[in-house]
């Protein structure tokens, strides 16, 4: 066993031993047992569905486990809820963050906590609020609301209001989903700091790069159990990759094509004319974006978060009406907001946020494997719809996702979050016949469901399918792309050739303009 | 190794079953002990309450007479709830049933084929016309439909008071507050039960087979669960859930008439009876399932009988609320507990 090779000084801040897990018909965790130390980041790997969320969610007492024990410091703990496990020190910033919206962030960070006192002040809790922004060294804008921020400010207040409730052991699920790498640089030093004096990390990622930058140790989980625990400085990605899928996978910089890419007078899928898109506050988001999306190519979207992505991929798939100039789809001006007429026309969209706008969590698996198909035979018809033929339907498209499912009736919140993933992009790839708009796709997806999505996108293409990759990952963007745009400020900052595109040049045209990103208004 | 307890995400149907039957049992017992504290005897009540229930054949007709509306109020509550939508204002959906049904019967001289087919529609027409305001406004201004349809059933309730007094008062025999008997009622089907028991049965089994096995069915399902799910499927939703809630105030509507013609043969004051409110309780009962509306109905129905007997042996008419209150929390407690299992790893 690989633990015996450290000297265990002191004991470990948290022992699981023999921990078990299961919902009906599905193993979550079978005799997982490893050691949390304090002075060290964890990483916990594993495939899609793996039980790493489960784990966790053990850990902070949300769920019981059904065998096995917790040892905190020498002795034996049960956690009846998050809160017991909270007054325990431990604590848990989750991938769908639980702030309130409306709320400001000291408003955030005094809620539920004992020693907020019973008459609040704004100035005194904004002046709380900074005192904890100092003293862990994670800068926030007390006064701002949650819905002003951007997902790794969120971030930030959700990290300091475990931290603000003295935690000594921090928990983060997949928190690099949804930051751009410039966040990433700056969570990854506040971890270390954590580290660094004596609090114990335990980080879910898919992304081993991250893993080798930030980890001491890791924990590979397979199909619910542990496959072993090793020192960083002992493996490599390749190796991480081996224990985790059980073959290796890599993801190739290039998806060569049978046949050249579509020039510029191949047919045009969609086109944009000086698309200009506004929020409810009147601020423009998108401004005067001109684009043609040739059949049979990939167009990669390039640009940090929040600079237009979710407008321009909304405008493309009906979302959100233009506020002026217009979209051609199939040569023909567009219905203004009717995502409906978008899909019929063969327009397939992988949103950013998939559980929010793309499935109904409660409902089963077959209701919403059927969302984009349930008009047509064998599902419906003008007015019948056949519940069967949509459980069949789900079990074939899980199939085709890759996705075990216990239930096609059970409802598909209980899949692990990369599971529901694959089975949006599957559902939305079958009826993507002429534009498939991606966002992020790679977001939550393990390193073989990667590889699989991005061979999914290349067969598209091939296909005749104008392919839309928005994403942050220049790696993907390069490896996937004939064409490269860059999103600024909700400007297209040039479209280039992928044989023209250098790294640097459209890195300096992501980050260029970002001071004004504001103003644009 | 150990039984861990669990908890489920589906509790089987038979789980359920038994937790409620538990659960029916324990208010029971409970009531006993109550009534046996405040000096009664629990087992010669139970024994009267059996016997004008359960045990006799005149029970069970009123029992059949009781659930009819409950089953349709608890439809009408039920359809909306599935799609998020709190029809409070089955009561008031009700009235105007009732009321536009008495008013053909009354007023239109319609052949007597034509008489109850033509009634029942104006009584589900006027039903859905109760509910159209806050329909539309909840559909496209999303204007909180708890509000409005809870207010309008004041408006009803008094409007229907102020014609059987009024305009519409029985002058025949001006003694009672209500309009003259209707020329043409609801035929009997067993002794005092009439064909609305058998009309309401078979209209909560068709809509439970309608939305489980049309797109309508799948679309508004889709629209409560997750609304922004339903715009990216392009499914507009405002037509829907204007849809779903006419639907419920004819349900509500059709009960009114079906209470005036069959029942109570003539229009009065406070004819709905609570029946519209009592749905709210029979829809919850019912939880995701229309057929399960039927054993709901009929629980409620024993539950309000029990308190006509109750009051003929001196004790308050309130206990049916009290009772009606303990038994929700027991069976809120059932359905949870049933969810836990212990399962073999
Ligand atoms: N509440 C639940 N009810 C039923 N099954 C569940 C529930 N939560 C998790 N599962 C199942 O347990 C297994 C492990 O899920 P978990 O979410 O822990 O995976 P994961 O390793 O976090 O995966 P991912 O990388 O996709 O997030 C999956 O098969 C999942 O379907
Ligand atoms: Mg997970």
């Amino acid at each position: 066993m690989p633990e015996t090779m450290f000297a265990p000084g002191e004991p470990p801040f948290l022992k699981l031993s023999g921990i078990g897990k299961v919902f009906p018909g599905v193993i979550a965790n079978e005799d997982v047992s490893i050691d949390f130390r304090r002075g060290e980041i964890h990483a916990l790997l594993g495939e899609n569905g793996a039980g790493k969320s489960t784990l966790m969610n053990v850990v902070t007492g949300l769920y019981q486990p059904d065998s096995g024990e917790m040892i905190l410091d020498g002795y034996g703990v049960e956690f009846a809820g998050p809160p017991a496990a909270i007054a325990a020190g431990i604590g848990m910033v989750h991938q769908h963050f639980k702030l309130v919206p409306r709320f400001t962030v000291a408003e955030n960070l005094a809620l539920g906590w004992n020693e907020t006192p019973g008459w609040v002040a704004p100035g005194a809790i904004e002046a709380k609020a900074r005192a904890l922004s100092e003293r862990f060294g994670l800068a926030i804008r007390a006064d701002a609301r949650i819905d002003s921020l951007s997902a790794g400010e969120q971030q930030r207040v959700e990290i300091l209001r475990v931290l603000s409730r003295g935690a000594k052991m921090l928990i983060l699920d997949e928190p690099t989903a949804v930051l751009s790498p410039v966040e990433v640089a700056s969570l990854f030093d506040a971890l270390r700091r954590f580290r660094d004096g004596g609090g114990a990390v335990v980080i879910i990622t898919h992304k081993l790069d991250e893993v080798m930058a930030v980890a001491d140790r890791c924990s590979v989980l397979r199909a619910g159990r542990l496959v072993g625990t090793h020192r960083i400085t002992d493996v490599t990605p390749a190796l991480l990759v081996g224990e985790m899928i059980g073959r290796p996978v890599d993801l190739p910089a290039s998806y060569p094509r049978a046949r050249p890419a579509p020039g510029p007078d191949a047919p045009a899928a969609m086109v944009l004319e000086a698309v200009s898109v506004r929020d409810e506050a009147g601020v423009t988001r998108l401004d005067a974006v001109s684009l043609v999306l040739r059949a049979g190519e990939v167009l990669g979207i390039a640009g940090v978060t929040g600079n237009g992505q979710p407008e321009l991929a909304g405008v493309m798939t009906g979302l959100v009406a233009p506020f002026s100039g217009r979209v051609l789809l199939g040569g023909a001006p567009a219905p203004g907001a009717d995502p409906g007429a978008f899909a019929a026309a063969g327009v397939g969209h992988v949103p950013e946020d998939r559980l929010r706008s793309a499935l109904a969590p409660s409902l089963g698996v077959a209701e919403n494997a059927v969302l984009r198909e349930y008009r047509v035979k064998p599902v419906g018809g003008r007015l019948a719809y056949n519940a069967g033929a949509a459980r069949r339907f789900a079990e074939a498209l899980a199939v085709a996702a890759n996705v075990r499912l216990a239930s096609p009736t059970a409802p598909i919140r209980g899949l692990s979050g990369g599971n529901q993933q694959r089975l949006v992009l599957a559902r939305e790839g079958r009826i993507a016949t002429s534009v498939l708009v991606a966002s992020y796709p790679a977001r939550g997806l393990d390193i073989g469901a990667i590889a699989a999505m991005r061979e999914r996108l290349a067969a598209a293409r091939d296909g005749g399918v104008a392919v839309v990759l928005v994403s942050e990952d220049l790696d993907e963007i390069l490896a996937l792309s004939d064409r490269i745009a860059v999103l600024t400020a909700g400007r297209l900052m040039g479209v280039m050739e992928r044989a023209e595109a250098r790294r640097d040049v459209i890195g300096r045209l992501m980050s260029g303009r970002a001071a004004d990103a504001e103003i644009a208004a | 190794m150990s039984a861990p307890l669990v908890r489920l995400a589906v509790v089987p149907p038979r789980r359920l079953a038994v937790a409620r039957i538990l659960a029916v049992l324990a208010t029971l017992a409970t009531v006993g002990i109550v009534l046996a504290l405040s000096g009664r005897d629990p087992l010669l009540l139970g024994r009267l309450i059996l016997r004008s229930t359960v045990g006799s054949r005149f029970g069970l007709e009123d029992l059949a007479l009781f659930m009819t509306p409950l089953l349709l109020t608890g439809a009408s509550v039920w359809n909306g709830v599935r799609v998020n939508l709190w029809n409070i204002g089955a009561e008031g959906q009700f009235y105007a049933g009732a009321t536009a049904a008495s008013a053909i019967g009354l007023f239109v001289p319609l052949p007597g084929a034509l008489m109850l087919p033509v009634m029942a529609l104006a009584g589900v027409l006027a039903g859905a016309a109760w509910i159209a305001l806050p329909a539309v406004a909840r559909a496209w201004l999303s204007v909180s439909e708890i509000i409005t349809t809870l207010l309008l059933n004041f408006v009803a309730s008094l409007l229907v008071y102020y014609l059987a007094t009024g305009p519409w008062a029985d002058h025949v025999t001006n003694a009672l507050a209500s309009t003259e008997r209707l020329r043409i009622l609801i035929p009997a089907v067993w002794g005092a039960v009439h064909w609305g028991f058998v009309v309401a049965l078979v209209v909560v089994v068709v809509l439970g087979v309608v939305l489980a096995r049309s797109r309508f069915g799948y679309e508004t399902a889709i629209c409560g669960a997750n609304p922004d799910a339903a715009r990216y499927a392009g499914i507009a939703a405002a037509p829907l859930l204007c849809t779903v809630m006419l639907v419920s105030g004819g349900l509500a509507g059709l009960a009114g008439m079906i209470e005036v013609a069959g029942t109570v043969h003539r229009l009065q004051g406070g004819i709905a009876n609570n029946y519209g409110y009592l749905g709210i309780v029979v829809a919850l009962l019912a939880r995701g399932s229309a057929v399960a509306l039927i054993p709901a109905a009929a629980l409620m129905a024993l539950i309000l009988d029990t308190g006509i007997v109750l009051q003929t042996a001196q004790i308050s008419a309130s206990a049916v609320l009290a009772i009606t209150g303990g038994l929700m929390a027991a069976i809120a407690v059932a359905d949870e507990l049933a969810a836990y299992v212990r399962v073999k790893l």
